[in-house]
């Protein structure tokens, strides 16, 4: 919980401070900072020590040897941190430690280079949660594509808009038969809070999938971010649901009447004229046709969850 | 103290596995393992074992396989792993992340050929690789070498003092498959010698603290200087194991080199792993022909002993390098480091000879004419190929 | 070698402003270097840029410790700080408004150029609102100042595929550059050359906060205020409404109607009978459905409890004459400010015009009585059945320390009906006050009500229920400029009341076993003074039709009495009335003028008892200032979710044609669900704050904090982001430009 102001930096109290201090070098309006409190607020007493790649949320520590983090960090190499978590977690269950291991992780150490990795501790099982914040860009090199990188979105390395589609990582991961697999919005804060809790009660391998604003990739203003994740969750772009077991699914938010336009006419990385709202509009309802038929088929049972 | 006949592998895999259970009452022992030829034996004996408290992790890789160490070293545990050739050469990032987490982590590597084409044969091109990693490197010449030095290494590598990863070296299949009689160090006699394992930095919750964060030049330099630092106390560190291990195990290993007639010698061959051993062979008998030939087993390579050289060669005319690997563009590896080592000893002719790459089989008469080769040569040449596989 | 630093934030270009500089010279055949500073810092952050500049080759790479110049992109960065190492002999080029004798000491003795590059980058948009792209603007300055021309620098923007609006923006700094040597001598500021420990990888002292204040990032700052909800601007009776509602949502049902009772005495009476101005001020009428603000008020009413009446403690006595809602209203407030109040009333019993012209099936008479029985608990005396005319007034003038009329509309609108009309044209107040008392029935009648106002309503469907046979209301306009509660129309309807648009009454002619009504079809001209379209009479020959009736009602509306006044009196709502002897004289509710709402008589009549205690305690209390009100497009809508309006439980049509029973019923709970509280949770709050703790939920930075239950912002690590502001539903946070 956030209780008091930061300010006292020189002799700061650790037991207090939420998991990311004031101080660190996220962009202003960063999702991932948000993202970071509400863990904060969810994990602070649970002793979480993260294990994050290459990516913004290394670089926010700040440099050695002050840590913007309150609690134990290891930066890994880029496609190493679920299997760093592993070796951490390991160490800690064979010496009966309660702590919670948690990888902090964008989509370009979790789509790309890191899948191999998450792919191996997930088939494991391994007791990590592991929480990607995908701002669908490498926005630590300043902006290129990532196989999180939406249809259509103009990036320094995809200039005239994105002509492929994204990457289903809720699939690949569900596919793995993990214990519980999410999707969080940082404009849902109850069903965010709700799910960390899930997380935090589950034992073996826990994946979350947090679409993160990113004005400075996304080339939107800063104060818009939480407002676009909603637009996004409204209309359809980005379902909020969860699986259980890879086999259980339960849809969180319905679509409503929100139109795409809301969504990407305040970014400019939509707005260069690679891709039609219409062609969104469709793409999104084929994702939840099939995600619809998903669920109707393998409902997750509310009693037994 | 059980004599017992097995293979490198298996010798390797039981010390990594008494080391692990010698941990039992800190932190425990973790493991990442990803098979490859001709390594495969020791991952198999490690996920057999029934640690106390240790867990071998089945990984994807050989990246995952040091990620998997690192955490469990970040995490305080004793960390052990194995690996070969293109696995080494695909963990390689990590090795050097350990290394620069200042992780003690300890590696064997059976030295194979890097490919492709693919060779699973025998050749250090694949640990020489990583020379430039801040890694302690030990070569080892037979079943008992590699048992006493993989028990140094963990000594040498968790001591406060030096906290740098150690990789400990044998030769692919020549030692890894071949059955030898050893010494098995027994489980109590390895828990008098090896203390519990301590990372001083490892993450704790009570101290929160980001490890491998950004660095500014100001503090890389300084970390880069605690490296060569501590690579300097190596050879003091070493040296208080061997005794210490001579009085738990009645048997005094190598240290930094081993140094054979060099004394009197006119020349001194050098050689490292199993051409170490066949080298000896070929010295004795021209020692007692009444040659005045004499040799160095080199086994540290990392910090690499100039100055245990310099003093071994002494006044020494003539001294030839057997090197299993090659530098392209330059010559063998071992050779460029004495070169360097001996650069104050202008009267002495370094020959450097690329012998038994690609797996090539190293037999006493080549060794000969390696002898006889440098005993008639005046002057130094380009590192010199003897071409063994083709005959 | 001119050597230059230009200190920026990430994001503002000032990499790509190097290079353009560099390009400019390069252009001229010099040699150049462009680099910046490439660390980890985020948009935002201060970073460095610097150009070198030489005939010769430059061989040196490093950083630039002592330039030639100094540009700052940013007027945030603008500190003595950015001087240290310069050289006295070059320029310092600064974006800001203000003009380079403002920094006379700042940089003493040194060569300062000003220009305003963020107004001009910012109206040829360039870059994001939040965060103005300078750069190119700031070339043309830099242009002016080092003697690069003109045609250099748009080479040099070409060169680097810079076009419009860019160079327009170029130029105009380079012609708008200011340019002075400032006075005094440059103070060298030393250095500092202390050698720190640096940390080891195993050091113990490590994981210290970052010191890096991000404050100093920002460009705005969230602050906070206070505005009206439009709900309390719209309420006559000048009830907090917002605070009552929220009450309700809290279940808190007895502090509601504390809140409510602080303004109004007859809440229940207006949670039935209010037209709710409130409702249709409410802002969430912009998203889905307004609040059901008039049904929550007469739950507040029913489930709140009343509190404890106070006694009188002042010894004056105040006279009311007349006990409607303003009377009422004027009484209470009094009587709660001690003094000692006497109602005078001419009718029999209390309530005026709510108790006479409001039938039962709206407003029941029991409700009235507990809320006028509350009242008189409060020490307040009532004479019934007492008419005071002016001889008498002036009498009681003399008697009490001063005086309050609120008597209404006693003057009743006609209409000339011609020499037939006759006992079957009756005035609708006489109808619904006889209806009232049993003393009338309609049965089988064919009944016409004549006008658009809440009478007209009143009587037609007190006439339905009283047994006719139809119910007719005739109004020479259409019904959307009927002056009646349009709910009430609807419930008409509902009934069967029939409403014959654009038809004035003529006369009365004979036709049968009743009568017949002459009536004059019309049309809408151009509005009228009333700002309703005018009726004009058509003149064509079916203009004319009769309708044939047993009873005509009616209904045209009331006007005040001004009698009971001296005369050359002059009427102001709520103000002491000029020109009169003795104590003074107030006035108030639709006696003074007010809409005819029983809620604007409450709103005069409390006004009047705040004059009152004025004048005579000469209090004159803390002026209230008023905030302003809270425009819908503060409210951020997308924060909500879309919701029905609950509402009231209503008597099925078949028990209504026969009964007075009351026709609504209120807000009805479900088996553990509080209607009301559900109902009262739709409010937005609009721009107060209701500690919804949001702006510290999606603080990303998590600086938000609560200090005496009042949310604060830690601004030296605030870096502007500007989320608290759209994320408080309420529009009670907003930015301000640093």
């Amino acid at each position: 919980m956030n209780v008091v102001p930061l300010n006292m930096n020189a002799n700061c109290d650790t037991t207090c401070d939420p998991v990311l201090r004031a101080g660190n070098t996220n962009c202003a309006g960063c999702g991932m900072s948000i993202g970071l409190q509400w863990f904060s607020e969810v994990f602070r007493d649970s002793k979480p020590i993260l294990a994050i790649p290459a990516c913004c949320g290394i670089v926010t520590a700040g440099a050695f040897p002050t840590s913007a983090y309150s609690v134990p960090i290891a930066a890994t190499t880029f496609a190493s941190a679920a299997a760093v978590a592993t070796g951490l977690r390991s160490v800690a269950l064979m010496n009966t430690e309660e702590n919670v291991t948690v990888c902090w992780a964008g989509d370009g150490g979790t789509y790309d280079i890191g899948l191999a990795t998450l792919s191996a501790a997930a088939e494991r099982n391994e007791d990590i949660i592991y929480i990607c914040y995908d701002n669908e860009i490498y926005g630590n090199t300043g902006g290129q594509r990532s196989s999180a990188t939406p249809e259509g979105v103009v990036t320094s390395t995809t200039t005239s808009g994105k002509s492929e589609r994204k990457k289903d990582i809720m699939a690949i991961m569900a596919a793995h038969h993990i214990p519980y697999a999410a999707t969080l919005s940082v404009a849902h804060r109850e069903d965010f809070i709700r799910k960390l809790e899930i997380a935090k009660k589950t034992k073996g391998f826990r994946f979350l999938l947090m679409l993160s604003p990113c004005p400075t990739g996304w080339k939107s203003e800063p104060e818009d971010g939480v407002d676009l994740i909603r637009y996004a969750v409204r209309c359809g772009l980005f379902p909020l649901y969860e699986v259980y077991d890879g086999d259980r699914y339960r849809i969180n938010v319905e679509r409503d009447q929100t139109s795409i336009e809301e969504y990407i006419t305040r970014q400019r990385r939509y707005t260069k004229g690679s891709i039609l709202a219409e062609e969104l509009t469709q793409l999104i309802d084929a994702r939840w046709q099939k995600l619809k038929r998903i669920v109707r088929a393998f409902p997750a049972d509310d009693n037994k969850v | 103290m059980a004599r017992k006949l097995v293979s490198g592998n298996q010798a390797a895999g039981h010390t990594l596995a008494v080391a692990g259970e010698a941990n039992r009452e800190a932190r425990g022992c973790i493991c990442g393992a990803y098979p490859i030829t001709p390594q495969t034996e020791i991952i198999e004996f490690l996920r057999a074992y029934e640690f106390t408290k240790g867990r071998v992790v089945p990984v994807e890789s050989e990246h995952s396989a040091m990620a998997v160490c690192m955490g469990g070293s970040l995490a305080g545990a004793r960390s052990v792993t194995a690996s070969s050739s293109n696995g080494l050469a695909y963990m390689t990032e990590n090795v050097f992340a350990a290394g620069y987490y200042r992780l003690p982590i300890v590696m064997i590597a059976v030295n194979r050929t890097l490919g492709p084409p693919w060779n699973i044969w025998v050749d250090q091109g694949d640990s020489l690789m990583l020379r430039d990693a801040p890694w302690l490197q030990f070569y080892t010449e037979s079943h008992q070498d590699l048992v006493d030095t993989i028990l140094l290494a963990f000594r040498v590598a968790e001591d406060p003092r030096i906290l740098l990863p150690a990789m400990v070296a044998m030769d692919g299949f020549v030692t890894s498959h071949t059955q030898m009689g050893v010494d098995l160090p027994e489980q109590e006699l390895v828990d008098r010698f090896l203390p519990h394992c301590i990372v001083p930095h490892r993450l704790r919750s009570d101290h929160p603290t980001t490890i491998g964060g950004l660095t500014w030049p100001k503090e890389t330099e300084h970390h880069r200087i605690e490296i060569q630092r501590a690579m300097e106390r190596v050879p003091e560190v070493l040296a208080e194991a061997i005794s210490e291990f001579e009085e738990i195990f009645g048997r005094r290993p190598h240290g930094l080199l081993s140094a054979e007639h060099t004394e009197d010698a006119d020349v001194i061959l050098v050689a490292s792993n199993s051409m170490a051993r066949t080298l000896r062979g070929v010295v004795e008998s021209r020692r007692e022909a009444g040659e005045k030939i004499g040799m160095i087993k080199a086994k540290t390579f990392r910090p690499f002993p100039r100055e245990a050289f310099e003093s071994a060669v002494g006044k020494t005319a003539k001294v030839g390098v057997l090197d299993r690997n090659h530098s392209p563009g330059s010559g063998g590896i071992f050779w460029q480091e004495i070169v360097t080592s001996l650069r104050n000893q202008p009267d002495t002719m370094v020959q450097d000879y690329l012998v038994g790459l690609g797996g090539g089989d190293v037999t006493p008469e080549i060794l000969h004419e390696i002898v006889d080769d440098l005993i008639s040569r005046s002057k130094s040449v380009e590192p010199v190929w003897k071409e063994v596989a083709s005959r | 070698m001119t050597e230059v630093t230009i200190c920026g934030r990430g994001g503002q270009g000032g990499v790509t402003l190097a290079k353009l500089i560099a390009t400019s010279y390069f252009l001229q055949g010099k040699d150049v270097q462009a680099f910046g500073v490439y660390a980890a810092e985020r948009s935002g952050a201060p970073l460095q840029a610097f150009v070198r500049i030489d005939d010769e080759e430059i061989t040196n790479h490093n950083q630039i410790k002592c330039p030639d110049h100094v540009i700052v992109l940013d007027r945030t960065l603008i500190s003595p700080g950015i001087a240290v190492g310069a050289k006295s002999s070059g320029w310092i080029v600064l974006n800001t408004p203000q003009a380079p004798e403002d920094f006379a000491e700042l940089f003493p003795g040194r060569q300062v150029a000003t220009v305003d590059a963020t107004s001009l980058a910012v109206s040829h948009k360039l870059g994001t609102r939040s965060v103005p792209i300078v750069n190119t603007t700031m070339l043309g300055a830099i242009g002016e100042v080092f003697g690069i021309t003109l045609e250099e620098i748009e080479a040099s923007l070409a060169e680097l595929r810079f076009g419009e609006p860019n160079v327009t923006s170029a130029r105009q700094a380079f012609q708008q550059v200011r340019k002075v040597k400032l006075s005094g001598h440059v103070t060298e500021i030393p250095t500092p050359q202390v050698r720190q420990k640096i940390a080891g990888l195993l050091d113990e002292d490590q994981g210290l906060p970052p010191k890096i204040k991000t404050g100093s990032w920002a460009t705005q700052q969230p602050e906070r205020r206070q505005l009206t909800p439009p709900c309390n601007d719209g309420c006559p009776a000048g009830n907090d409404v917002r605070a009552f509602v929220e009450a309700v949502g809290k279940k808190n049902y007895s502090r509601a109607l504390e809140i409510l009772l602080e303004t109004s005495p007859l809440p229940g009476v207006c949670g039935r009978v209010c037209p709710a101005p409130c409702m249709e001020a409410c802002n969430r009428s912009e998203l889905d459905e307004s609040v059901n603000i008039r049904d929550l008020e007469r739950y507040a009413a029913e489930h709140g409890e009343w509190p404890v009446a106070t006694t009188p403690w002042r010894s004056e006595r105040i006279a009311v004459i007349g006990s409607g809602p303003a009377g009422l209203s004027a009484a209470y407030q009094l009587a709660k400010q001690g003094y000692r109040v006497t109602i005078f009333e001419a009718g029999k019993q209390l309530g005026g015009v709510m108790r006479t012209g409001i039938p039962a099936y709206r407003l029941p008479p029991d409700i009235l009585d507990y809320e006028i029985s509350h009242i008189l608990d409060h020490g307040v005396e009532a004479i019934t059945g007492c008419k005071i005319d002016r001889k008498k007034l002036l009498e009681l003038s003399h008697e009490f320390a001063a005086l309050f009329v609120g008597t209404g509309l006693q003057n009743i609108r006609t209409a000339d009906l011609g020499t037939e009309a006759n006992d079957a044209v009756q005035e609708g107040i006489e109808f619904l006050d006889r209806a009232r008392l049993g003393e009338e029935r309609c049965d089988d009648e064919r009944v016409i009500v004549v006008g658009g106002g809440n009478t007209a309503m009143d009587a037609s469907r007190t006439a339905q229920r009283l047994g006719a046979k139809s119910v007719r209301v005739i109004y020479r306009r259409t019904r959307d400029d009927m002056p009646a509660i349009s709910e009430e129309i609807a419930e008409a309807l509902e009934e069967g009341v029939i409403i014959e648009e654009l038809v004035s009454p003529i006369r009365i002619t004979p036709m049968g076993s009743g009568v017949g009504l002459l009536c004059q079809r019309m049309r809408l001209g151009e509005p009228d003074e009333s700002g309703r379209p005018r009726p004009i009479p058509e003149t064509t020959d079916d203009a004319f039709f009769e309708m044939p009736c047993d009873r005509v009602i009616l209904a045209l509306g009331q006007s005040h009495d001004l009698s009971i006044l001296p005369e050359g009196a002059e009427l102001k709502d709520g103000d002491t009335l000029v020109g009169l002897f003795g104590a003074p004289i107030f006035s108030g509710g639709d006696f003074a003028g007010n809409d005819g709402t029983v809620s604007a008589a409450i709103g005069s009549g409390h006004k009047a008892a705040l004059h009152i205690h004025q004048t005579l305690s000469g209090d004159t209390g803390t002026p209230s200032t008023t905030n302003p009100v809270a425009e819908p497009n503060v409210i951020h809508m997308n924060l909500f979710n879309c919701s029905v309006q609950a509402k009231p439980v209503e008597i099925p049509m078949n028990k209504r044609r026969s009964s007075f029973a009351e026709t609504k019923l209120g807000l009805r709970d479900l088996p553990g669900v509080s209607q009301a509280a559900m109902e009262a949770q739709r409010c937005f709050n609009c721009g107060t704050c209701n500690s919804c703790n949001r702006c510290m939920d999606y603080c990303p930075e998590g600086i938000v904090y609560k200090e005496g239950g009042e949310y604060r912002f830690d601004y030296s690590y605030c870096k502007g982001c500007g989320l608290c502001s759209t994320q408080c539903p309420r529009g009670v946070i907003y930015m301000s430009e640093l």
